[in-house]
């Protein structure tokens, strides 16, 4: 069996290239119920952009330079705007039904990320070293020793940097890639028929 | 288009577009709000610096004190902790039999007494005569000579005044406890108890020393929790979704630490653990709720739906393409 082949169908049958650059559309994509996954993976966006300049200077940098402070406050807001972006995007998805016609995948999925942000932003509030992130750590240890997660030490800040900028990092990466895939390669979903009398026989 | 699409879109009008466009113009549109919210308020919570030790040994060197003879005589919360720094489980957050903490075991032995306070006394000991002596002094005594001295300097600290930077205890037996302890207090003066400690972590390692735990834990306890009173920060607080200042931080926490507001809750020995089932519970319903009878139909019930398909559905009543308004 030629491996690059079987990738070849697998791929031209699920991924097309009509399916990842996309120039046309249904004609239901008319609404702002559309916008808000593209406003939360741009949020994204600025989130990793700001988070690598600040990986490059290293954690201490924005107590010490203005240009520092700058960027640590982009990153700050940036994942704020995300949270805000993310709450309308899964309201929106949620009254669309947007799981219908075999798309449970997609919404787990996006479930997941939701999930493994919430450890990336509190790795995230624990880099700051100051008081905040001193007194989180402090506070956060008896809950991570709780629900069995002590083995990552979350008070050593080498552990949690690397937790941060790395692991959950690129899990979040992996698994919007995989979101991102699922809806280009399912198409956005339909409009509910006949008030959805037909929909749980499906 | 892949099958999927071909299957899902049969029969849809479509019309054209640009995806990549439409992209960068929301990317553009993100950025610039975010630059403008960071350059207009910054990072808006109050940036108090860390509490050092130092600070503290200074400013209130009673509760420096107080703390560290409690890691000297083991009468401090870490030297009954259980995992995943003592072998005793008998203070693990659990339910019944179910102990993630317990299964998950001594990750971080962790030895208070030595660990926190005689390393670093036998550093002292070599810059420091008096508490060399003092050292050998007490190693040299019984363990019920060494708890009797500790425990009378600890009901000392109780009646001690501090005058021009100087503690000052009643009389009293303490043996050479007093000696160690102004050794420890001059030592964390001079600034050097968090890197002795990291050091102390691995000495091996010296160069290389990265995990700064001991260090976080020394001002654990009463001394944090002064100071996380002071900023209306404690638990019961909204915790991690409250940072120093009057913003929330990480409001998308509050589902969670609402559930520590509740005195039902926030007060168990286990809180940590019942709270944080019950966020997963919470999350585990949304990420299952495509399956779940009865949530899975409120989409239908409450039809946000023809809002934000609403151009569509004045097109096509029922939903369905292949059955136009009729005029």
């Amino acid at each position: 069996m030629n491996i690059d082949k079987a990738l070849q169908k697998v791929i031209s049958k699920y991924m097309t290239l009509e399916d990842a650059l996309p120039t046309k559309m249904p004609e239901y994509v008319n609404s702002f119920g559309y916008f808000f996954g593209t406003a939360t993976l741009s949020s994204l966006a600025v989130i990793f952009i700001s988070g690598i300049i600040l990986v490059f200077f290293g954690p201490d940098w924005w107590h010490f330079t203005k240009v520092g402070a700058f960027v640590n406050a982009v990153h700050f807001w940036s994942v704020e705007v995300f949270y805000v972006a993310i709450t309308l995007h899964f309201t929106f998805k949620f009254f669309k039904a947007a799981w219908r016609d075999g798309r449970q995948r997609t919404w787990m999925n996006g479930w997941a990320i939701y999930a493994i942000t919430i450890f990336s932003g509190i790795s995230g509030t624990l880099l700051q070293a100051n008081w905040d992130a001193q007194w989180n750590s402090q506070q956060g240890k008896d809950a991570f020793a709780a629900i069995g997660l002590s083995w990552m030490n979350w008070l050593n800040y080498t552990t949690v940097l690397t937790l941060h900028v790395v692991f959950f990092a690129a899990l979040i990466v992996l698994l919007v890639a995989a979101h991102l895939t699922f809806v280009r390669s399912e198409s956005p979903v339909r409009p509910i028929v006949n008030e959805g009398k037909d929909e749980n026989e499906k | 288009m892949s099958i999927t699409s071909d299957k899902n879109l049969r029969g849809i009008p479509m019309k054209p577009y640009d995806m990549v466009r439409e992209g960068l113009i929301v990317f553009s549109t993100i950025a610039i709000i975010v630059l403008i919210l960071a350059a207009f308020w910054g990072f808006p919570g109050k940036n108090y610096w860390p509490l050092t030790i130092k600070e503290v040994a200074t400013k209130a060197p009673i509760a420096f004190l107080n703390r560290t003879v409690t890691y000297f005589d083991g009468t401090s919360g870490l030297q009954t902790y259980g995992p995943p720094y003592t072998h005793d489980n008998a203070n693990a957050q659990r339910i019944g039999p179910f102990c993630p903490a317990c299964w998950v075991g001594v990750m971080f032995p962790l030895n208070a007494k030595v660990d926190l306070v005689m390393q670093p006394l036998q550093q002292i000991a070599d810059l420091n005569p008096a508490v060399a002596t003092a050292l050998k002094t007490y190693q040299q005594a019984s363990a019920k000579q060494q708890m009797a001295w500790s425990q009378a300097y600890t009901a000392a600290l109780g009646k001690a005044k501090v005058q021009n930077g100087q503690v000052i205890l009643p009389n009293g037996d303490y043996g050479p406890v007093q000696v160690l302890m102004d050794g420890m207090l001059k030592f964390a003066r001079a600034g050097l108890l968090e890197a002795a400690l990291t050091v102390n972590t691995n000495p091996k390692l010296a160069p290389y020393n990265t995990d700064y735990t001991r260090a976080f834990l020394y001002l654990g306890g009463n001394i944090m929790n002064t100071v996380a009173n002071h900023f209306d920060e404690p638990g019961g607080n909204w915790g991690m979704s409250h940072m120093a200042g009057p913003y929330p931080a990480a409001w998308w926490l509050w589902p969670y630490t609402l559930l520590y507001q509740i005195p039902a809750i926030g007060n168990l020995p286990n809180a940590d653990l019942v709270a944080f089932l019950i966020f997963a519970a919470m999350l585990g319903t949304l990420i299952f709720l495509p399956f779940i009878p009865g949530l899975n139909r409120i989409p239908y019930k409450i039809p946000v739906y023809k809002v934000i398909w609403r151009d569509w559905y004045a097109k096509y009543p029922s939903g369905d393409p292949s059955k136009p308004a009729t005029k």
